[in-house]
């Protein structure tokens, strides 16, 4: 156990036989670290009791939340980070903006993104791609172009709210498929909220939880993403409206890496429905997983096992 | 050696905290192998007469010498509000206080507000840091009842920018500008001012994406181990540092981000 170790450092005993007995003064107390500093006596620390890179690289990763940024150096960027932290396998799609391109031409051109990216990192990449549900004919010609192509998936943004009966036919074709719909959505304060306090530009097609519950309940054999708990949404309040709804999950992407909130989402969702993601933050991506007090098979589940399973059901599943 | 710039102990009082109090820190602490914390009392930014939760903090890290041991407390002091000089004397000379923090936003003061101006130079003749915070959680899920600096809005959150007017009032003091968020680019005469005062970043923060493209811009002498805790994880700020491979920092410059920094500003070496 790390902190055994520390119980017993040179340090530890050091510093219990410098300080002076009870009754001295913090201050008094913190000259005589300084005094302990000035004679080296903190140099056994520790560190590195804890390592911290040989846990990273004791879990395999799937991060269920990659960005098909668009220069090739970007992406060649964020492939050095998922190397550090030993991720294997980016699900990939192009990145929401606060309102998405809606032509035929605009969504082709965000999925050849993803299909450049596949092409240059095979079998590293898993791709996603996008379609309009408001053009339903461009939308099933591009599920059928893009699975051809091997993508895995596909991700859905603003264009529509997730419930609107566009997307309809667009969830029946992807139960065909076994395949999971990923959708970015927000749980906030202002537009795409929990409260309409704050208008932040968000598009107001973008989807909120209740409308993933309407959905999910509509479809229960569809499999549904919510986007990045960690991407600003408020994560209690998301994860709070999916505890009942089995076929929703979610990924701990994004830049928010809140002390509480890989537990929170493993004790509301339970352990099946909860991904590892990053949405580009790499660090924090694996950081908040590493640091929840969820068990170490849990951490195994979140990390990889989860979204494998996802995967197999389309047959694309990791060995 | 690992010495945390950036924790607290404390209540957030619009989400529960857990590893919220010196106990809990510590066993934190042992788990993930810290040495020293610098911590400060969350309430102070909430009460508002400050000086009630340092004698809070002050009062806890009494209660046991495993704390003394491993605690650096830092004062939370509102420079607009009634005694805060009594307060800031107290804190260090009576109570061990090591440096300041303060919180112009939620206190309700502009940065370079005389006050806070006096408060800076007071704490830099005494030869300790005086600390800023970017934001202390993330404004898009933000309670109804915290201040209103929201990502996306006119009244946005704060960048350095917002932060290197005081820096610049008071170029003498050290500065410790933590749990960075939100890009700014910098004027010539801002980065020269950042390069040359003495004043450390922590790693906790959001937008160090990619550190060693910081340690580049800033130099490898502007950061120390931070973690922002109990409110963030307890890990990023310390995978921004362990997973820099050896082309970007050597084990000289890792020392200096876990604790060389650290204990410069500190005045712990």
């Amino acid at each position: 156990m790390p902190g055994s170790s520390y119980l017993i450092s040179r340090r530890e005993f050091a510093m219990q036989s410098m300080v002076t007995a009870a009754g001295v003064g913090l201050a008094t107390q913190l000259k005589a670290e300084s005094v302990g500093i000035k004679n080296g006596i903190f140099s056994g620390g520790v560190y590195p009791s804890y390592n911290i890179m040989q846990e990273v690289r004791s879990y395999r990763k799937i991060d269920a939340y990659a960005n098909a940024v668009q220069t090739p150096a970007q992406f060649e960027t964020q492939i050095r980070l998922a190397d550090l932290l030993n991720i294997e396998k980016l699900i990939t799609a192009v990145p929401v903006a606060k309102t998405m391109g809606s032509s035929r031409e605009e969504i082709r051109a965000y999925n050849d993104t993803v299909a450049n990216i596949l092409k240059a990192y095979p079998g590293r990449v898993l791709g996603q791609f996008t379609v309009n549900p408001l053009d339903s004919k461009t939308a099933l010609e591009e599920i059928r172009r893009c699975t051809d192509l091997g993508m895995i998936g596909m991700k859905l943004f603003n264009h529509v709210k997730v419930n609107h009966p566009s997307v309809y036919p667009i969830i029946e074709k992807f139960i065909s498929y076994n395949m999971i719909i990923h959708i970015h959505g927000e749980s906030q304060l202002g537009v795409g909220g929990y409260r309409m306090k704050y208008d932040v530009k968000n598009n107001p097609g973008i989807s909120v939880p209740e409308d993933f519950i309407e959905i999910a309940k509509r479809y229960p054999e569809a499999m549904f993403q919510y986007a990045h708990i960690g991407g600003g949404s408020d994560w209690e309040y998301a994860c709070k409206c999916f505890t009942n709804q089995p076929n929703i999950y979610v990924d701990t992407g994004g830049s928010n890496n809140e002390a509480y909130l890989v537990d929170f989402a493993v004790q509301s969702l339970g352990e099946d429905r909860v991904f590892f993601g990053c949405d580009g933050s790499f660090y924090q991506g694996v950081g908040k997983i590493l640091s929840s007090d969820i068990t170490q098979h849990q951490k195994k589940k979140v990390f990889f096992d989860n979204y494998n399973e996802v995967l197999r059901k389309s047959g694309n599943g990791i060995n | 050696m690992l010495i945390d710039i950036n924790a607290y102990v404390g209540n957030w009082p619009f989400q529960q905290m857990k590893y919220n109090t010196c106990e809990l820190l510590l066993d934190r602490m042992n788990k993930f192998g810290v040495d020293i914390s610098v911590i400060s009392n969350l309430n102070g930014i909430f009460y508002k007469n400050t000086q009630s939760a340092n004698e809070e903090l002050h009062q806890e890290i009494r209660s046991a010498r495993k704390f003394s041991d491993r605690f650096i407390p830092f004062a939370v002091i509102n420079p607009i509000y009634a005694g805060w000089r009594d307060d800031l004397e107290t804190s260090v000379k009576k109570m061990g206080m090591r440096g300041v923090r303060i919180y112009p936003k939620y206190h309700d003061f502009g940065i370079t507000d005389p006050a806070c101006i006096e408060l800076v130079k007071r704490v830099r003749d005494y030869g300790l840091p005086v600390a800023f915070e970017y934001r202390m959680v993330d404004s898009r899920q933000r309670s109804w009842m915290d201040i209103d600096y929201v990502v996306g809005t006119t009244k946005r959150e704060w960048n350095l920018k917002d932060i290197l007017p005081i820096v610049k009032a008071v170029p003498d003091a050290k500065y410790m500008i933590l749990n960075y968020a939100n890009a700014a680019v910098l004027t010539p005469d801002e980065m020269n001012l950042v390069k040359t005062a003495d004043l450390i970043f922590d790693t906790s923060g959001r937008t160090i994406t990619n550190m060693s493209e910081f340690l580049k811009l800033y130099g490898t002498n502007k950061f120390a181990f931070g973690t922002h805790s109990p409110i963030l994880d307890y890990l990023t700020g310390q995978l921004r540092i362990e997973s820099l491979q050896p082309s970007e920092a050597d084990e000289r410059v890792k020392e200096q981000l876990r604790s060389g920094n650290a204990k410069k500003m500190l005045g712990l070496s």
